[in-house]
């Protein structure tokens, strides 16, 4: 039974990549990505320029490649439609969801395309305030939750999710080397965590 | 074609109660044993860096393959079905019972006594800690009484636990470290905790996992693991009562059935699969199942509910320094003579609930970059949040069944089991009173702190169940005799969670271990 549940959310894959799509298709007729081919890189510029909008400036530039290139890393290692850790005293076998990343390589380049028709110039070259105000109508419907960043309804949520879901977030947060999720040893765990560098 | 296979002990299920008595009865015996599991191998200690870096980046399952997809059940229970079973997942939280948890009737008028005491099963206890290499802190000795020191040193408390050890002190309750199933120390040739804080699937091999006994056990010898092979019914010697063989299906070659003979069995199949296996083995002279002359198998199916909660602490905290240590409680689950009956631990871990980075404020308003930062800076700036939670006992009604699910079939045609859990009247009658108590208690502890409770919620899932098989003295109401004996079947044990006749107040498996323990040495009188 679990097999073709798996089996009918993977033909699942294809429609809702597809519907996700076709909200900002481009107008050139290609057709969305599947499963079946691996999606393409999300585009690289675009990204970047989401990232300066709604990463910390105190990354400074180094700090936000970073990210992005962290992120980017994550997107290509995921996979669509995989079991995931189950809770507790639950015996059904839970899936992951359907490929978002044909839906954000579309909202990045809805994005560019927004940005061109509007500001007459790309993404990358826009104010960071303008940046900012093109997202927030873009990510307008989601709600306060920065979730697991595969569920993310947009692109910009998924970089921020992954983002501030890291041990270096965390440190950031407190100004102290807290580590968390890192294999620290036992030792350390007793003093007050020291001041990040 | 059957294939055969013999041995002197043989045990169905290859989890932590199956590696307990495995691993004693082949040092202390020179019985051949065979252990065989419907499930497979699943990741091995090299291959759980890889695994757990994808579960903490996309929530995937750590260990693959670990259950069969159509042998699933109705109701809570677990999933897994494969070498190590449930406790390849578990966190290693290893509390004792209390001694008050085998004599609830005598000392509060619920429940039922066991037919033995917490001072019979304490050297099990032991046993169990030893085996599994238990990191502890001895508590106050009037509710956590033992013989022995643990066998390790407890983990180390965190900063942040150590903080709000201030503080539980402050408020007058007595809390230690939650005792480990991790190493801190090298022990049985496994490594030292090294704070990876994703106890679920540990990359060092600091938690203990049966496969690591089952490895050793085949590296000596010692036993046969027969893996992805499902054991459907057990079968009666003609004449007499004494099983004869437990009869299985090779999942690889499902055309060749196994028969499985041997001189004494042993069923470590966990809450669920235990009772199931002996309702599946009905037969004409058993007709309602093995071992259930009485019509007892199956019933008294039980766990303990909870109460938690996040309380506002005015203390500056850092969550993440070791989300998988925790404090530990006992003061309530021993209380002394009661006006109305309320038992239950208390547990307290670090938490970032109402802290953690988010995307809008409280206006509604959406952040970005630099505002999510100093949001959730000024979020942490001045507090902390605790998390708290209580097990209670719920004392089970007979009518808490497990039963055979004839709508729910696997792909041979057997019924899955379904397990309907239902509360003694009394259970439901204190219920109230209990949640009443706690909050009260929960209350208490923030208001020493200066803090405040920011949610709670009850919970009715049946957590770390047991029963089915509930031992007793009497036939009349139980299935197995202290040593897990069947009473029916002199050849015929079931050990650990379904075996217990409450669940008390504390997580189980080291109470499930000890009892196996217990009935491996009955075991041992017979070879």
């Amino acid at each position: 039974m679990a097999e073709s549940r798996r089996g009918f959310l993977k033909q699942s894959v294809a429609t809702v990549a597809a519907a996700s799509v076709a909200a900002c298709a481009p107008e050139d007729g290609r057709n969305p990505p599947t499963t079946d081919t691996p999606p393409a890189p999300l585009p690289s510029t675009t990204l970047r320029a989401v990232a300066q909008a709604i990463l910390p400036a105190e990354l400074g530039d180094d700090g936000q490649q970073r990210a992005v290139a962290a992120f980017e890393r994550w997107s290509d290692g995921l996979e669509p439609v995989v079991e995931l850790a189950h809770p507790y005293l639950v015996p059904e076998t839970r899936y992951s969801g359907p490929d978002p990343r044909p839906g954000w390589t579309a909202q990045l380049q809805g994005l560019e395309k927004e940005s061109r028709s509007r500001f007459g110039r790309g993404l990358p070259d826009l104010e960071i305030p303008t940046r900012r105000t093109l997202l927030t109508r873009a990510v307008e419907q989601t709600g306060s939750g920065l979730g697991a960043p595969a569920n993310a309804n947009h692109v910009a949520i998924a970089l921020m999710a992954h983002f501030f879901a890291s041990p270096l977030a965390t440190d950031l947060c407190y100004r102290r080397t807290i580590a968390k999720q890192q294999c620290r040893g036992l030792d350390g765990a007793t003093a007050e965590p020291g001041a990040a560098p | 074609m059957t294939r055969v296979i013999e041995s002197d002990i043989c045990i169905v299920g290859a989890g932590i109660t199956a590696a307990m008595v495995a691993e004693r009865l082949a040092e202390r015996t020179d019985a051949s044993i065979t252990v065989i599991e419907a499930g497979q191998r699943t990741a091995s200690l090299t291959e759980r860096t890889n695994t757990r870096a994808r579960m903490l980046a996309y929530g995937e399952n750590p260990y693959p393959n670990d259950h069969i997809p159509d042998q699933t059940g109705t109701g809570a229970m677990y999933r897994q079905m494969v070498v190590g079973g449930s406790a390849m997942h578990w966190g290693g939280a290893i509390p004792r019972y209390s001694p008050e948890d085998f004599r609830l009737r005598s000392l509060y008028g619920v429940g039922f006594d066991w037919p033995i005491s917490f001072e019979d099963l304490e050297p099990y206890y032991q046993e169990a800690e030893e085996r599994i290499g238990a990191a502890g802190e001895q508590g106050p000795a009037d509710c956590d009484p033992r013989s022995k020191p643990y066998p390790m040193p407890p983990l180390p408390l965190s900063y942040n636990l150590a903080r709000m050890r201030d503080w539980t002190d402050s408020a007058g309750i007595p809390f230690w470290t939650q005792p480990w199933a991790r190493n801190t120390r090298p022990y049985r040739g496994r490594n030292v905790c090294q704070r990876c804080d994703t106890c679920a699937v540990c990359p060092t091999g600091a938690k203990y996992t049966p496969d690591f006994a089952f490895d050793r056990l085949l590296a000596e010898r010692r036993i046969d693991l027969v893996t992805r092979t499902l054991v459907r019914r057990l079968t009666l010697e003609p004449g007499t009562g004494r099983i004869a063989s437990a009869e299985a299906v090779d999942r690889d070659a499902p055309d060749e059935p196994v028969e499985f003979r041997a001189d004494t069995f042993v069923i470590a199949a966990g809450h669920a699969w235990s009772s199931h296996l002996l309702l599946l083995s009905a037969n004409a002279r058993f007709p309602d199942g093995l071992a259930n002359r009485t019509g007892n198998v199956g019933r008294y199916m039980t766990g303990h509910w909870y109460v938690s909660g996040f309380i506002d602490l005015p203390m500056r905290l850092y969550p993440g320094i070791f989300t998988n240590n925790s404090l530990l409680s006992h003061r309530f689950a021993s209380p002394g003579a009661l006006d109305r009956y309320v038992r239950h631990d208390l547990r307290l871990w670090e938490s970032n609930v109402g802290r953690a980075p988010r995307l809008r404020n409280d206006d509604g308003r959406l952040l970005w970059g630099d505002e999510v930062m100093a949001d959730w800076r000024e979020r942490n700036r001045t507090g902390a949040t605790a998390r708290i939670r209580a097990y209670y006992d719920v004392l089970p009604d007979r009518e808490s069944r497990l039963t055979l699910d004839g709508a729910k079939t696997n792909a041979l045609g057997d019924p899955m089991p379904r397990i309907d859990y239902r509360p003694a009247r009394a259970s439901l009658d204190l219920e109230d009173h209990t949640h009443d108590t706690i909050l009260g208690r929960f209350d208490h502890l923030a208001r020493a702190a200066g803090g405040a409770m920011m949610s709670t919620r009850t919970s009715r899932l049946w957590e770390h169940p047991g029963g089915g098989c509930r031992m007793g003295d009497d036939p009349a109401s139980s299935v197995v005799d202290p040593w897990g004996r069947t009473h029916d079947h002199e050849n015929l044990f079931v050990v650990g969670a379904p075996t217990i006749v409450s669940s008390g107040c504390a997580n189980g498996t080291l109470t499930f271990c000890a009892l196996s323990l217990m009935a491996a040495e009955e075991m041992e009188k017979g070879l």
